[in-house]
């Protein structure tokens, strides 16, 4: 085909494709971070805790984190400080405390407690070395003394990559990157114990899902769940399946991703079940820990774009899903492969609904702003204590002649920043 | 322009973009070891004939006189395994009942019989042998093991031979294989001891380490090298306390502490040792120490040369000496990254070989972090042993 030919292709299907009708909108009120923009990017880390306070963990690729929280009371936004200097680390040159890529949890004494990562691996020469990141701290925050309290190194040059909080047993749990260890940090002895290898870096399951037992769940290999027992202090494999789309290689995204483990889950109280996404195609799925000896898996549907969810190019799973008080799930769907300047390129992400009791999936439509500007991805979702969703994710920045850009970088050319999304459903 | 035509150019023009964008470009592919060069097994056929997590650290490996690779694991229970090189799978043989820890023990004899020494445990401060009663000698005649089935909730015939000393584990195994003697360690008192294959008899020549590594949390450690190596003549080498060599003379029968120490920088010397052994057929010894160096030994001449340091980092878990005429061998401590090095004694180069990574499907870039065992097959393929909770054999063709 010759140039002419296919540009005159493109022309035409550029007029085709903007002639379709307009698509779907849902309005998202969002804060931002103020004084913060530079912080890159959001996994997992949000958190709306018994008292309405939104607690997020910001990322900044080779220099410090911060923690945040908002308060819809007061409608304020706090800055608890960056994580080199909460972690004593400030003047350490080594690797810096970049993030929390974890969820957060919340204490029966109120604290809400966390570890830390790392963001910066000096191109791989100091990845997991004794010259690099010294290792994640074990963390909490409490809301009563208004500080930050360090429970010191916990886990030696690796970071916390996966991690939750159980309030049964009063621990923090984690999955280490990039040696993907099981590791835990009990708050009444002070004791950090490692239990061993899970998984491979590129594999790591990205949420340690907890029952009201104090039951840790994980995945691993193809699909596969493990079962983490405090009563025993035993790891165990289960029989069930996660469903995943096997992919080739490669899928046209990033090539370090297997794409077999689930990505995200939530607890619903009222069944006593997960309710959660995979990595490959967004496929959602139940899993009811207590049924038979190693529970049961259902498939439900899936939670990824319609005109995306059987292609090749069916966008990696987010971690942004949340259980409504309405006992709908919300989803924020991906339009691209997104992370945040990572992503494939620059796409709308969608708001997506699953309701628990009729089992119907929605589309409410295109992420927008109340000025119109896009939500370019999100990745961590959490519901308050009034119904609102909350998600944390990268919104479009426009620049405003004569004035600095307050951008965290570009995806696919677009400058983005970080903001706390904010979704009240009717 | 049709109205009906107008869907077929959306389509034609996405596919055309959807080939274009369909793969990551090629900067996205950081795999350091030429991955038609390298490639991984696991411990049996998964799901369910497979050594399980917590039982699956390969800590000893060995090639038999015929070809076959032999390793044993640690954890929960200790199995064995073997390969053939001409079908290229791991056979589980069973595990060795009462056995949780095989350490750098697995040797075999000339008429093909695989030797195990098991311990409760090593590095760690002597936890687990407040009643231990001391580590067995086994000895697993192999008989049509290419025809067995995979063998991993069963327990592995073996042959008790007895406790080299009481109390004590074995920490590490080699052996004569011209004249059929197996020399050993023992954790954590640093026993020297051989076993006469023929005669079936033990004999404890005395210890080459007698004080504790100074520091704390490890008072009940001893400095004892994590191996041994036995030259053409059948003396023995390793290293013990202050990182200083010693020989035990074959002819004599006597234990020397020599005037020589593996290479550390100065000051370290209390906690360095010999982490690995091999030879070049021609009789130089090369060692890699804790503290990361290698070195060259004459054992004729008793002359040390410090060929210094590949890695940035602690230990040489393991070394071989490959057909192309260079040493290859892993570094890094337990909490670190594991990595390949190879060295070219003609020109004295070293090459950095990167993290040791399977980058084919189903494994996305599966990392050994940490390896504990390293041999080298007839036809030159290297075998890996990874030492970790989930653990595989990786193969690297050099």
């Amino acid at each position: 085909m010759s140039c002419v030919a296919l540009t005159a292709l493109l022309l035409l299907s550029a007029w085709a494709l903007a002639a379709q009708p307009p698509a779907r909108t849902v309005r998202i009120d969002h804060r931002v971070f103020p004084g913060l923009h530079e912080m890159d990017g959001a996994w997992a880390a949000l958190f709306a805790a018994g008292d309405g306070k939104v607690y997020a963990g910001l990322a900044h690729h080779g220099s410090v984190g911060h923690v945040v929280y908002y308060d819809p009371k007061t409608d304020t936004m706090h800055d608890l400080g960056d994580l080199g200097r909460l972690t004593g680390e400030s003047m350490l040159r080594r690797g810096p405390q970049s993030k929390v890529h974890a969820k957060f949890g919340e204490g029966r004494d109120g604290r809400i407690y966390f570890g830390t990562h790392a963001g910066w691996w000096f191109n791989y020469a100091r990845f997991a070395t004794k010259e690099g990141y010294p290792g994640a701290h074990w963390m909490a925050y409490d809301p009563k003394a208004n500080r930050v309290i360090d429970f010191g190194l916990g886990v030696p040059n690796e970071g916390i990559n996966t991690g939750a909080y159980d309030p049964v047993f009063n621990r923090i749990y984690g999955l280490t990157h990039p040696r993907a260890h099981f590791v835990y940090y009990d708050v009444a002895t002070g004791r950090t114990v490692d239990k061993g290898r899970i998984n491979n870096f590129e594999s790591i399951c990205r949420t340690l899902a907890i029952d009201d037992e104090g039951n840790v769940y994980g995945s691993f290999g193809l699909g596969g769940v493990f079962k983490y027992d405090p009563r025993t202090d035993t790891i165990r494999e289960l029989s069930v399946r996660i469903p995943i789309r096997e992919k080739g290689v490669s899928l046209g995204r990033d090539y370090y991703k297997s794409e077999t483990a689930w990505r995200t889950l939530v607890w619903d109280a009222k069944t006593r079940r997960f309710y959660g996404v995979e990595e490959s195609a967004t496929i959602l799925f139940s899993f009811d820990p207590k049924a038979g000896g190693d529970g049961e898996i259902r498939r439900l549907g899936q939670l990824a774009i319609a005109a995306l969810a059987d292609s090749r190019e069916v966008p990696y799973a987010t971690l942004s899903l949340a259980l409504g008080r309405d006992r709908k799930l919300y989803y924020g769907a991906s339009g691209r492969e997104f992370d945040y300047s990572g992503s494939a390129g620059v796409a709308v992400s969608h708001l997506i609904t699953y309701d628990l009791e009729t089992g119907k999936v929605e589309d409410l439509g295109e992420m927008r702003l109340e000025d119109g500007r896009r939500v370019l991805g999100t990745n961590a979702a959490d519901t308050g204590p009034d119904g609102a969703i909350y998600m944390l994710g990268a919104i479009e920045v426009r620049p405003k002649e004569g004035r600095p850009l307050e951008a965290a970088g570009t995806i696919g050319g677009v400058p983005y920043r970080l903001a706390l999304l904010i979704y009240r459903p009717r | 322009m049709s109205r009906h035509q107008v869907p077929w150019l959306v389509l034609l023009s996405a596919a055309a973009l959807g080939t274009a964008t369909a793969q990551r470009p090629i900067d996205y592919d950081y795999s350091v070891v030429r991955q038609v060069r390298v490639d991984l097994r696991d411990l049996g056929y998964p799901p369910v004939d497979v050594i399980p997590p917590e039982e699956s650290e390969i800590r000893a490996l060995a090639v038999a006189p015929n070809g076959a690779l032999y390793g044993a694991t640690s954890g929960r229970r200790s199995h064995l395994f073997v390969l053939f090189p001409v079908h290229g799978y791991v056979q589980p043989l069973g595990y060795l009942e009462g056995v949780t820890t095989v350490h750098r023990a697995l040797v075999i004899s000339k008429s093909g019989d695989v030797y195990i020494g098991a311990s409760a445990g090593v590095d760690n401060n002597g936890e687990g042998y407040e009643n231990y009663a001391g580590g067995q000698l086994f000895r697993y005649t192999p008989k049509e093991d290419e025809r067995k089935p995979l063998r991993v909730d069963v327990a592995c015939p073996t042959t008790p031979l007895g406790i080299p000393v009481p109390k004590e584990g074995i920490y590490t195994l080699a052996i004569d294989r011209e004249r059929d003697i197996l020399y050993g360690l023992t954790y954590p008192n640093g026993h020297f001891f051989s076993y006469d294959i023929a005669q079936a008899r033990f004999t404890v020549h005395g210890t080459v380490a007698d004080k504790p590594i100074p520091g704390e949390k490890f008072e009940k450690d001893k400095n004892i090298s994590r191996a041994l190596a036995v030259d053409a003549s059948g003396n023995v080498f390793g290293s013990g306390e202050g990182g200083r060599l010693f020989r035990f003379d074959r002819e004599t029968g006597r234990l020397q502490r020599l005037p020589l120490a593996a290479p550390t920088v100065p000051g370290r010397e209390p906690y360095n040792r010999v982490d690995a052994w091999t030879d070049d057929g021609r009789g130089l010894l090369y060692g890699g120490t804790s503290d990361g160096y290698l070195f060259r030994l004459d054992p004729k001449r008793m002359e040390l040369r410090n060929l210094g340091k590949p890695l940035n980092q602690y230990r040489i878990r393991g070394l071989v000496y490959a057909p192309n005429g260079k040493l290859y061998g892993a570094g890094g401590d337990d909490d670190e990254m594991v990595r390949l090095f190879s060295y070219d004694p003609v020109t004295g180069a070293y090459e950095l070989l990167g993290f040791l990574d399977v980058n084919r499907r189903p494994y996305y870039s599966w990392h050994a972090y940490r390896v504990d065992a390293v041999a080298i097959g007839d036809d030159g393929t290297i075998y890996f042993g990874q030492a970790e909770r989930i653990s595989k054999l990786y193969l690297y063709y050099p």
